[in-house]
């Protein structure tokens, strides 16, 4: 099942490409393998800034962490991470919206697509993928599928998710009003900054096409 | 006479509920006693019987379960009714020269019932299996049965007191085959030097009476254990949470706070919210604040309508409804507030909130559509009255009686008050979220500050109908501008519920009442 929905996402992220989402030029030719440095590797991530997840109305999430295992990979789209465990909010600091607070509990794994390599940047553009998450606030209840638009930045390690509406979608609304409802369209903004576990060293990730 | 209440429990004994309802006062109110421990009374009385062959002594013993206390018109069953009659020697004698071998008793004992002035006298009837008349010693004849439930229709001590008692004995024939020897009808009478004229028990009705012994007299049978006769038994203030004001900004203890449940009879909807509010509310004439403790509310949660077309914000409104939820009660739990009355007496009074209809919460949200910048303005209109339960003036006590409350509900200046006429209190809560920044004050599901401001109305009923305390109240505390502060804490939503963890700021205890205790804030 989940590479029936990678298949799709190739559709997507190709369109996606196309329609100049990228940091900068693009690659004359499609990079189709993957080379994560260190790989495999467990890496870690923390929001830089805050995360802002907007459903109608914005939510804020001043803690955000996720952790996962890294891969280097073939193909294009490339899949070169599963994100495992994906938190928003944390004791002490729950996500917050006008709604009043707001508690989302990721469905994982997760993945990191690389689609575009921009060898003179560093910069890997794609998508998070295989994304669910059922958020409640109060009574109201909701769940988030799709994808996210993201760039990875090799000289930083910054994941920079920054989702377009439509990427994602909502489904089983329940006492949401008209706040959120399934024509909703969900976005996912925010950095993060991606470390290897243990050593805290930044991985990269290099697009080529041999 | 030796009464007392036991130290060691009884067995339990299976009884049936009385059918007969004995109304007392006033007509019966069909409803379950105190949930609070039975106090159990086993009384020893001196009776004196006429027996055929004359008047003998005897002693009666009387054992029941009586509830702490009661709430006026509130109907209760004395439980675990057991009478037993010790009677001398000389009685076996009569009934064996009437050829009679064994004896099926019953009484019927006469119980005084009383409060205030009205009194009433229930018949407890008692029944046994036959048994056989001793060789020798006296004889001891155990009924047991059902008797009337009682309800007090006013506020004061409900007392119950040993009367009368008439023993019917149905005698056996030693030789089946002889004529019966027929049944005798025993007539005995509390004997004069009966202490406390056989008072049995005493059970307060109404949350304004006093403590009453449950044992009227403090002697007992020596190695037995006995309450002392002074002893109260549990008031409804005393099970009530503890009133003491915690520490400025830190929250009281969860034993501290009653309970915030929902249970069968507010069942829970999929909308469904629980929360604590607390505060302090001033009263201006008395230069003083009220610490108000943490009360439950019970919340429905609206669901967002699209608001007005406006062509710079998106608009959603919310309705939801509360209660408060204290004892299966709408109203707070008492709280206890001391002043200075005219600058110099100490005024110590112990009050509620009740409400006389639901509390009504209108949000409104208004989204930027330039900045996206969100503000969320809550009213929330609470009918509420204030309850004056006790009375102190500089030490002394004052009866304010059972119904002392303000006129009409705490009324507050109304921003719409076409919309929403009537009396009622306002309390005004803004939250607010700026693009990417956390959301700031008051919302309805996380909770915050709600403040306004409340003219207390004139009292009423306040006294015990010999003084009039409506003035005396209504001087020294009604008046405009006094200003309400509360603090709601995170609701909890019982059907999505947040538990604690290390990646969830905790909304919901595992039994589903509200994980955060608020501190009140001045």
């Amino acid at each position: 099942m989940k590479k029936s929905m990678r298949r799709s996402a190739i559709v997507v992220c190709a369109a996606a490409s196309a329609l100049g989402l990228a940091a900068g030029p693009s690659t004359a030719v499609p990079s189709t393998v993957w080379t994560v440095t260190p790989s495999p590797s467990s890496f870690d991530a923390v929001n830089v800034g805050n995360i802002v997840l907007t459903a109608t109305i914005p939510m804020t999430c001043t803690t955000s962490t996720a952790d996962g295992v890294m891969n280097s990979a073939t193909g294009n789209p490339g899949d070169v991470a599963d994100i495992d465990t994906m938190n928003f909010g944390a004791s002490g600091s729950p996500c917050t919206s006008v709604l009043g607070n707001v508690t989302t509990t990721s469905v994982t794994p997760w993945d990191v697509i690389a689609v575009d390599y921009n060898a003179s940047t560093g910069v890997t553009k794609g998508h998070v993928g295989n994304v669910t998450a059922n958020v409640t606030a109060g009574a109201c209840k909701f769940t988030v599928s799709g994808k996210a638009s993201a760039t990875y930045t090799n000289s930083s390690g910054v994941l920079a998710v920054n989702s377009t509406a439509g990427e994602l979608t909502v489904s089983n609304p329940v006492n949401c009003g008209a706040i959120v409802t399934v024509n909703t369209k969900p976005t996912f903004k925010g950095n993060y900054a991606v470390t290897e576990s243990g050593t805290g060293a930044i991985p990269t990730i290099v697009g080529s096409n041999p | 006479m030796k009464v007392h209440r036991t130290a060691a429990p009884r067995p339990p004994r299976v009884r049936t509920t009385s059918i007969a309802a004995f109304v007392v006062l006033a007509a019966l109110i069909p409803t379950t006693a105190s949930a609070t421990g039975p106090q159990e009374i086993e009384a020893e009385l001196p009776y004196v019987c006429a027996l055929p062959s004359g008047q003998q002594p005897a002693t009666v013993r009387i054992s029941a379960d009586f509830p702490q206390r009661a709430d006026k018109g509130e109907a209760f069953t004395p439980d675990g009714v057991t009478t037993t009659v010790e009677l001398p020697e000389a009685a076996v004698a009569d009934l064996v020269a009437r050829d009679a071998a064994e004896v099926r008793p019953a009484t019927r004992l006469a119980v005084g019932v009383a409060q205030n002035e009205a009194t009433a006298t229930a018949t407890w009837r008692g029944s046994a299996e036959p048994a056989a008349l001793p060789a020798s010693g006296p004889l001891t004849l155990t009924t047991t049965g059902d008797v009337p439930s009682v309800a007090g229709q006013s506020d004061g001590d409900l007392t119950f007191t040993a009367g009368a008692l008439a023993l019917d004995l149905a005698l056996g024939a030693a030789d089946p085959a002889a004529t019966g020897p027929g049944s005798l009808t025993v007539d005995c009478v509390l004997a004069e030097d009966a202490p406390k004229e056989g008072l049995l028990a005493t059970v307060p009705v109404g949350a304004q009476t006093p403590g009453a012994s449950a044992s009227p007299s403090p002697s007992g049978p020596a190695g037995t254990p006995s309450a002392p006769a002074d002893e109260a038994p549990e008031r409804q203030g005393d099970r009530s949470p503890k009133l003491v004001e915690p520490a400025p900004g830190t929250a009281p203890d969860r034993d501290d706070v009653p309970p915030c449940r929902y249970d069968e009879q507010h069942p829970p909807t999929d909308v469904s919210l629980n929360a604590y509010v607390t505060g302090y509310a001033n009263v201006k004439k008395l230069k003083g604040a009220a610490y108000l403790p943490p009360s439950c509310v019970l919340i429905e949660q609206g669901l967002p309508e699209m608001g007005p077309p406006d062509p710079e914000y998106l608009i959603f409104d919310t309705l939801s409804w509360a209660n408060f939820h204290y004892q299966e009660r709408k109203q707070t739990p008492p709280f206890k507030a001391t002043f200075l009355s005219f600058d110099f007496a100490p005024v110590t009074a112990t009050m509620v909130l009740e409400q006389t209809d639901v509390i009504r919460i209108d949000s409104r949200m208004k989204m930027s559509m330039i900045d996206f910048t969100t503000v969320t303005d809550t009213y929330v209109r609470a009918p509420v009255v204030l309850h004056v339960l006790d009375l102190e003036v500089n030490g002394t006590p004052l009866d304010v009686g059972p119904e002392c409350r303000t006129e009409t509900s705490l009324v507050s200046e109304d921003p719409d008050p076409q919309t929403f006429p009537g009396d009622h209190l306002v309390l005004y809560g803004r939250g607010e979220q700026i693009l990417g920044e956390p959301a700031t004050g008051y919302l309805l599901l996380s909770g915050g500050v709600l403040s306004g401001k409340a003219t207390i109305p004139a009292f009423t009923g306040c006294g015990n109908g010999v003084e009039d305390l409506d003035r005396l109240l209504t001087a020294s505390v009604s008046g405009p501008d006094n200003y309400i502060k509360q603090v709601q804490g995170q609701t909890c939503a019982i059907a999505a519920p947040v538990f604690p963890s290390p990646t969830n700021e905790g909304q919901c205890t595992e039994d589903l009442q509200p994980y955060e205790i608020p501190a009140a804030e001045r």
